[in-house]
């Protein structure tokens, strides 16, 4: 009989309104690739994808849940951060907009999830580095994360800069606390009688 | 011109019996393309009423799909008067026109005005929710003249249906909240045109549902519904494009990939006891290359052929299943219109690039079907299937010239027991973009005088300046083909009992001939 559990340690959500790289972070992060030919492909309902890290020598597997920013999937977005253990709250440095969206999901997540850490991510910095301003301010957005403890990434899925970074602290966020340790290392023994792969590789 | 034969001529071409791809045992609900017209015609006044459904295939999937049609009637299309609005005021400016001004004004713009067939999507109120050549906002005025054609000619009682103007055809579909309108100067006649607009509705039921698609208009009569289409503009794009290019959907049928019915049958057999223990999966559906390679579905329940053609062009216009596994809502119209499945979308393997749909009503079975398809793809791989899809999948469509019939060039073979189709790759003169969809064209001509409503016809032979056509009909099937110009007609009959019986000796390895079910 099946049972509908993930084959992951830590689940990890994407959220933040349509078009500012949800899918293009995680497929940096999966494949390190970006495809700059497509246009904007709005993700239908969501998309879910696990990449094994490893830190301080521990194997674990993240599984990434990538949300569809767009309004009429909201009713469903509650079910993928359900249990998340980490969010990424995603938006777009020049879209004011998208900002506002931004902080919303910050607050319902403190508000139904509060033992999900969140991650606070401005994508396409590379248009940044074209010229354009950031909107809002930079620091506006620095003195917000401040406020609510949870860390900043400035990031471009298409440079690739700092998307590695971000997944980093986030697993070593994860591992740091004692509990979560505890359960990854619950989990290895388990799987250790089946299969004696020790092979580890460092992330980024 | 057409030149219905004698039907002794039947006789000659294929003894009696031989019905190539034939089989009793179907997974796809069988119809004729033509039959949704006629009821798209004889409803479509009654469906502004919506007799909503009070029974829904999703939530009591033990019932049987519901699929009756209601009786259609034959009804003559009205041809309205309204004559379009000023031409030769818009003849005088295009003189004047400039290339630039599509994003300001796309009525003057030549490049948009010359566009083959344009598709506009408004709301009964007149609000605009889509157009394939421009932006939609930038045509207020002119959806405001459409939405008005058609409540002026309801205020009668009556349906506007289609405008005639020189070579331009305006096609008229209302249904549910929307109005939908193609002005086409292509060849395909006036049900071809409805039915691709019913393909265009069906889509947007397909991300909305038709429950939530009438429930915001009832809430609100201007509501704008591009705030739930938001990314869902590609879809439509791509199936117009796909309708273009494809003769599935006026034929109403489905290609298979090529297999050794003893491959399939494994691939089936797989899927069967894999996910036999998942309870409430519907159907697991693997296409590669937009064709079938498989379908296994849970038993009394069928696919529409309607609702596969978009499964096909969703699959097709998103890059993103390819990278990850996705977990997609999606409505299938002709299954239950009021409810959304769930698939389980993605593709086996990176070197296997066979796109895998596990559908199901259940919400929360995501983790078993990703584990499932984990299992799925490492059986394939171990009993040589994979290895089977690619090389099917990498292998140029054999041509009737490599079948041995020099002078065809072409064809279209439909099974109607089975809804499915088959044709050969295309050959020269047929490899130009251009080229194909004119061969297309001919093609959609034909199809339309086989089942024209006033005078269908079993046979035509039809030789034109730069090829001959011939189409059969007979109760078992559906034949368009494609001769050398020159080509004479007891040669062309030749050639055609030859290719049926190629196609019967092939029959397994073409046609899915067997239904699994879990």
């Amino acid at each position: 009989m099946y049972n509908d559990m993930p084959k992951v340690d830590l689940k990890v959500v994407l959220l933040g309104s349509s078009n500012v790289g949800k899918t293009s972070l995680l497929e940096r992060f999966i494949d390190d690739r970006f495809n700059e030919n497509l246009p904007n492909q709005s993700t239908i309902g969501a998309a879910f994808a696990s990449k094994e890290v490893c830190v301080n020598n521990i194997k674990f597997t993240l599984g990434i849940w990538d949300t569809a920013g767009s309004e009429r999937y909201q009713s469903m977005t509650k079910l993928y951060y359900r249990g998340a253990k980490a969010a990424i709250v995603c938006y777009d440095v020049t879209n004011l907009e998208s900002w506002e969206r931004a902080k919303y999901w910050v607050r319902e997540l403190r508000s139904v999830e509060e033992t999900c850490v969140v991650y606070l991510c401005g994508t396409k910095k590379d248009i940044l580095d074209e010229g354009k301003t950031a909107t809002p301010d930079l620091d506006i957005v620095e003195r917000y994360a401040a406020g609510i403890q949870c860390k900043f990434y400035l990031v471009s899925n298409k440079t690739g800069e700092k998307t590695s970074e971000l997944f980093d602290e986030i697993s070593k966020d994860y591992i740091s606390d004692p509990d979560n340790l505890h359960s990854v290392m619950e989990a290895i023994t388990l799987t250790a009688n089946s299969k004696t792969d020790s092979r580890c590789c460092p992330i980024g | 011109m057409a030149n219905p034969e004698a039907p002794g001529v039947d006789d000659v071409i294929a003894e009696p019996g031989i019905e190539p791809g034939a089989s009793a045992e179907t997974m796809l609900v069988t119809t004729d393309s033509f039959e949704e017209y006629e009821q798209e015609m004889s409803n479509s006044i009654d469906d502004r009423q919506m007799k909503e459904s009070t029974t829904s295939t999703i939530s009591e999937l033990q019932e049987d799909i519901r699929e009756a049609p209601p009786t259609p009637t034959a009804v003559s299309p009205t041809e309205p008067k309204p004559e379009p609005p000023d031409d030769l005021e818009l003849e005088d400016n295009t003189q004047q026109l400039s290339l630039n001004s599509l994003e300001i004004d796309p009525l003057r713009n030549t490049t948009w005005l010359a566009q083959r067939k344009h598709i506009f999507i408004l709301s009964q109120a007149g609000k605009p929710i889509y157009s394939r050549h421009s932006s939609e906002d930038k045509l207020v005025t002119l959806m405001g003249v459409m939405q008005a054609l058609v409540s002026f000619v309801q205020a009668g009682n009556d349906m506007i249906r289609s405008v005639h103007a020189g070579d331009t055809n305006f096609v008229f579909v209302v249904k549910g909240p929307l109005i939908l309108v193609t002005v086409s100067k292509t060849l395909e006649s006036v049900p071809q045109l409805v039915l691709q607009l019913t393909y265009v509705y069906n889509q947007i039921v397909s991300v909305l549902t038709q429950s939530q698609l009438t429930r915001v208009y009832e809430q609100r009569r201007n509501f704008d519904l591009r705030r739930l289409l938001t990314g869902s503009e590609r879809l439509i794009d791509h199936l117009l494009n796909f309708m273009d290019k494809e003769p599935a959907f006026f034929l109403g049928a489905i290609k298979c990939l090529p297999l050794l019915p003893s491959m399939r049958d494994a691939i089936s057999q797989t899927i069967v006891q894999t996910c036999g223990k998942i309870k409430n999966l519907v159907f697991a559906i693997l296409l590669a290359n937009n064709q079938l390679v498989t379908l296994v579905r849970m038993k009394k329940y069928f696919i529409h052929p309607a609702d596969l053609h978009l499964i096909q062009n969703l699959v097709a216009s998103s890059e993103s299943f390819k990278t990850v596994e996705s977990w997609t809502p999606i409505c299938l119209p002709k299954f239950d219109s009021n409810g959304f499945m769930h698939g389980h979308v993605s593709y086996l393997a990176e070197d296997c690039q066979a796109c895998l749909l596990l559908l199901t009503v259940d919400k929360d079975v995501f983790y078993s079907l990703s584990d499932a398809k984990q299992k799925i793809v490492e059986k394939l791989r171990r009993t040589n299937c994979l290895e089977a899809i690619n090389e099917s999948m990498n292998k140029a469509s054999i041509t009737t010239a490599e079948i041995g019939l020099p002078e065809m060039r072409h064809v279209l073979y439909k099974c109607k027991s089975t809804a499915q189709f088959w044709s050969p790759g295309f050959q020269p003169p047929y490899t130009t973009d251009e080229e194909i969809e004119r061969l297309l064209g001919l093609y959609q001509c034909l199809h339309h005088r086989l089942h024209a409503p006033n005078r269908p016809l079993k046979l035509i032979f039809q030789q034109l300046d730069k090829e001959t056509m011939l189409a059969w009909v007979t109760s078992g099937f559906e034949l368009y083909l494609t001769f050398e110009p020159l080509v004479t007609k007891p040669d062309a009959i030749n050639s055609v009992s030859k290719l049926l019986k190629w196609i019967k000796k092939e029959e397994e390895r073409l046609f899915i001939l067997n239904s699994p079910t879990f």
